[in-house]
C-alpha cells in the first residue's frame, strides 16, 4: 500500500492558500511578536545606592579572601582590612535598612508583598501572554479551517517514527510519512523559524516563540524573583569565611628576600 | 587626510581609550566636515561623544555645542549626555553652577558613578580636597571594585601628606589589581615616603620579584622601565636601613640580608648605566651617587 503514496496528488491551491498563508502569517506574527514586546519592556529598575551597598559587601570579602594565601598586602594592612569587613558583617553595617533590630522576626520577606519582585514577574507575564494569545488563535485558526489538510510533501524519505510529528491531525496508518499535515507545518514552523527572525530581526529578537516554551517564568526575567536574598544571612555566613581566610594568611613579600638572591645568584639555591 | 585613514585612527583611540585630544579634534573635524557621519551609521553618536570631549579638551567650543546638539536631539535625557552636558558647564561656568548641576542630577540619580566622579574631580579642582576624599570614599564604599577611583582616592591622600592613609587606599588596589607591578611600586615609593622604610624595601623587592618571574638568568639582563626606579629603591633603602635605626609603623620586620641588596642593588644599576656613553650626564652623576654611598 505505501508504494502508491505518489498516487497522491495535492491541489496547487493548497499551496497558494494554506502552505504559504500559515508560513507567512507565522512570521509576520513572530515580527509583530518581537516590537510588541519591545514597546511592553519596562526600562530596568534602577535600584538605589543603599541596595547596591549591600550587594556588593560580599564581593569586598571575597576579593580580600581569594589573594589570601598569597596576599599582595601586608599583614597589618590585611588584619585591619578583615577585621573592618568583620565587624561590619556582624553590625550588619551594609545592610540596606540599617542594622537589624533584635526583636525584628527573622522570616524572609514574602516576595509578593514586595512591589519591586511584583513588578519583574509582572513583566515576565507580559511577554508571557504576547506570546501565548497569538500562537493559540493561529493553532484555532489551522485547526478550524485547515484540519486534515496535507500540505507539502517532504522531497526526502523518513522513517515511521516521523510519523507522530509530521502527520499529526490526519489518523492514517499507511500514508507515507513524507506527507506533512497543516497541524505539524504549524510546528514545525513554531520550531524552526528562529533562524529566520535572527535573519530579519538581528541576534537577540524576541520573535522566537519557542524559547519562552522551554523555560516559562524565566522569560524578561533574568533572576527568579521569588528568591529575595537574605543578605543578614549571608553576611553573616562571609564572616565565617574571613575568619577562616584570615588563618591562611601569608604575605606575599614574607621570604621576597631570599627568592630575589637566589635569582640573582647571591644566595645558594635551597 | 582622507576619510577611512581617520574613521580608523579614530575607532583605535575610542577603543584604547586615548586622550590625544589634538588629534582626535583634527580627525573628527575631518569626519565631520567630510559628512563622515552617515558612513559611521551607529558608530557616529559614540564618535560625537569622542569629538565633543576633544573639542572641550582643546577649547574649540563651538564643535563641542554642535556635537552636544546632535547627540541631545537624538538622545533627549540620557544620563551620559548629562555628563557630557556637565563637563562642557565646567569650562565656562563657575565650579559653584556645576556642582550645583551636578548635585541636582545625583539627587535625581543616585547611582550615576560618571557624575558622581565628575562631582568629585570638580570639589578636587577647586580645592575642597575634605569634602572630595569623603565623596570619594562613600563612592568606594558602594562601588567597591572601582580601581581608578581608588587610585584617585591616593592620589588625593598624598597630594595632602596623608601617606599612612594613602597607603591603606593602596593596598586596596593591590587587592583588587594583584597582576599590576605598577601598583606595587608606587605602593613602596609611598611607604618610603612614609618613612616606613621595612615595608619600603619589602615592596620594592616584590616589584623586582614581578618583573623578572618568567625570566630564566635575570642576573644577565639589563634592568629596564620601571624595575631600574625599584633597584634604585632597594638602594635607597639598603643605604638607610645600614645606616640609621629604623622602625616601622606597619610592624614589619626589618628584610634579612641588607648587605647583600646593596651591593646587589649598586650591581644592577651599574649594569644599567656602565654601558652608557662617557657624555651622557646622567649616567655619570648616577655612577658617581653609586661610588659615594
Amino acid at each position: 500500500m505505501s508504494n502508491n503514496a505518489v498516487s497522491l496528488y495535492l491541489d496547487p491551491q493548497i499551496r497558494d492558500w494554506v502552505l504559504f498563508p500559515i508560513t507567512l502569517v507565522m512570521i509576520l506574527v513572530g515580527i509583530l511578536r518581537h516590537y510588541v514586546v519591545i514597546l511592553l519592556q519596562s526600562p530596568p529598575k534602577k535600584l538605589p545606592r543603599a541596595a547596591i551597598r549591600e550587594q556588593r559587601a560580599l564581593v569586598r570579602s571575597q576579593i580580600l579572601r581569594t589573594t589570601s594565601t598569597n596576599s599582595p598586602i601586608p599583614e597589618s594592612f590585611y588584619k585591619s582590612i578583615s577585621q573592618n569587613l568583620s565587624q561590619a558583617f556582624e553590625a550588619g553595617t551594609y545592610l540596606k535598612d540599617g542594622p537589624p533590630k533584635a526583636d525584628a522576626p527573622s522570616t524572609p520577606p514574602n516576595p509578593l508583598s514586595d512591589p519591586n519582585a511584583m513588578d519583574g514577574m509582572m513583566a515576565g507575564m507580559k511577554t508571557q501572554m504576547v506570546m501565548m494569545v497569538p500562537q493559540m488563535i493561529i493553532m484555532g485558526w489551522i485547526n478550524f479551517f485547515f484540519q486534515g489538510f496535507v500540505l507539502i510533501k517532504l522531497p526526502f524519505p523518513l522513517t515511521l517514527g516521523f510519523k507522530s510529528m509530521l502527520q499529526r491531525g490526519i489518523e492514517t496508518p499507511d500514508m507515507d510519512v513524507r506527507w506533512v499535515s497543516s497541524l505539524s507545518w504549524y510546528f514545525l514552523n513554531f520550531f524552526g523559524l528562529n533562524g529566520l527572525y535572527r535573519l530579519i530581526l538581528g541576534g537577540d529578537n524576541a520573535a522566537d516563540a519557542s524559547r519562552d516554551m522551554a523555560s516559562p517564568f524565566a522569560a524578561g526575567v533574568p533572576q527568579a524573583p521569588g528568591q529575595a536574598q537574605d543578605y543578614s544571612k549571608l553576611l553573616k555566613a562571609e564572616k565565617d569565611n574571613l575568619e577562616l581566610a584570615e588563618g591562611l594568611y601569608s604575605w606575599v613579600g614574607k621570604d621576597v628576600e631570599q627568592r630575589v638572591l637566589r635569582r640573582y645568584g647571591k644566595l645558594p639555591p635551597s | 587626510m582622507d576619510l577611512p585613514s581617520a574613521l580608523q585612527k579614530l575607532s583605535t583611540f575610542r577603543a584604547r581609550n586615548t586622550r590625544a585630544s589634538q588629534e582626535t579634534f583634527d580627525k573628527g573635524l575631518v569626519v565631520l566636515k567630510g559628512n563622515g557621519l552617515k558612513k559611521l551609521g551607529d558608530e557616529s553618536w559614540s564618535f560625537l561623544e569622542q569629538l565633543a570631549l576633544a573639542a572641550i579638551d582643546v577649547g574649540r567650543l563651538d564643535i563641542a555645542d554642535r556635537c552636544l546638539q546632535l547627540l541631545t536631539d537624538k538622545f533627549p535625557g540620557s544620563p551620559r549626555l548629562d555628563c557630557l552636558h556637565g563637563i562642557r558647564k565646567e569650562v565656562t561656568e563657575s565650579p559653584a553652577a556645576v556642582l550645583l548641576y551636578y548635585g541636582k542630577l545625583l539627587q535625581a540619580d543616585p547611582v550615576n558613578v560618571a557624575l558622581w566622579k565628575r562631582k568629585i574631580s570638580v570639589l578636587r579642582r577647586i580645592g575642597r580636597i575634605d569634602e572630595a576624599v569623603a565623596e570619594l570614599i562613600e563612592l568606594l564604599d558602594t562601588f567597591y571594585t572601582d580601581v581608578e577611583g581608588w587610585l584617585e582616592l591616593v592620589d588625593m591622600y598624598c597630594s595632602v601628606h596623608q601617606y599612612i592613609s594613602s597607603l591603606q587606599s593602596l593596598s586596596h588596589v593591590l587587592l583588587l589589581a594583584p597582576q599590576n607591578p605598577f601598583h606595587v611600586l608606587r605602593f613602596a615609593e609611598t611607604a618610603y615616603t612614609a618613612g616606613d622604610i621595612p615595608l619600603a624595601m619589602k615592596s620594592f623587592l616584590n616589584v623586582i620579584d614581578m618583573a623578572d618571574a618568567d625570566e630564566d638568568a635575570p642576573a644577565e639582563q639589563v634592568p629596564s622601565g620601571f624595575t631600574i626606579r625599584a633597584w634604585f629603591g632597594i638602594k635607597q633603602c639598603a643605604c638607610r636601613l645600614q645606616r640609621e635605626r629604623i622602625t616601622s609603623p606597619s610592624q614589619t620586620a626589618v628584610p634579612e640580608h641588607v648587605q647583600l641588596f646593596d651591593e646587589l642593588a649598586t650591581e644592577r644599576l651599574k649594569t644599567v648605566y656602565a654601558g652608557r656613553d662617557k657624555s651622557d650626564k646622567e649616567a655619570t652623576e648616577v655612577l658617581e651617587w653609586l661610588a659615594r654611598v
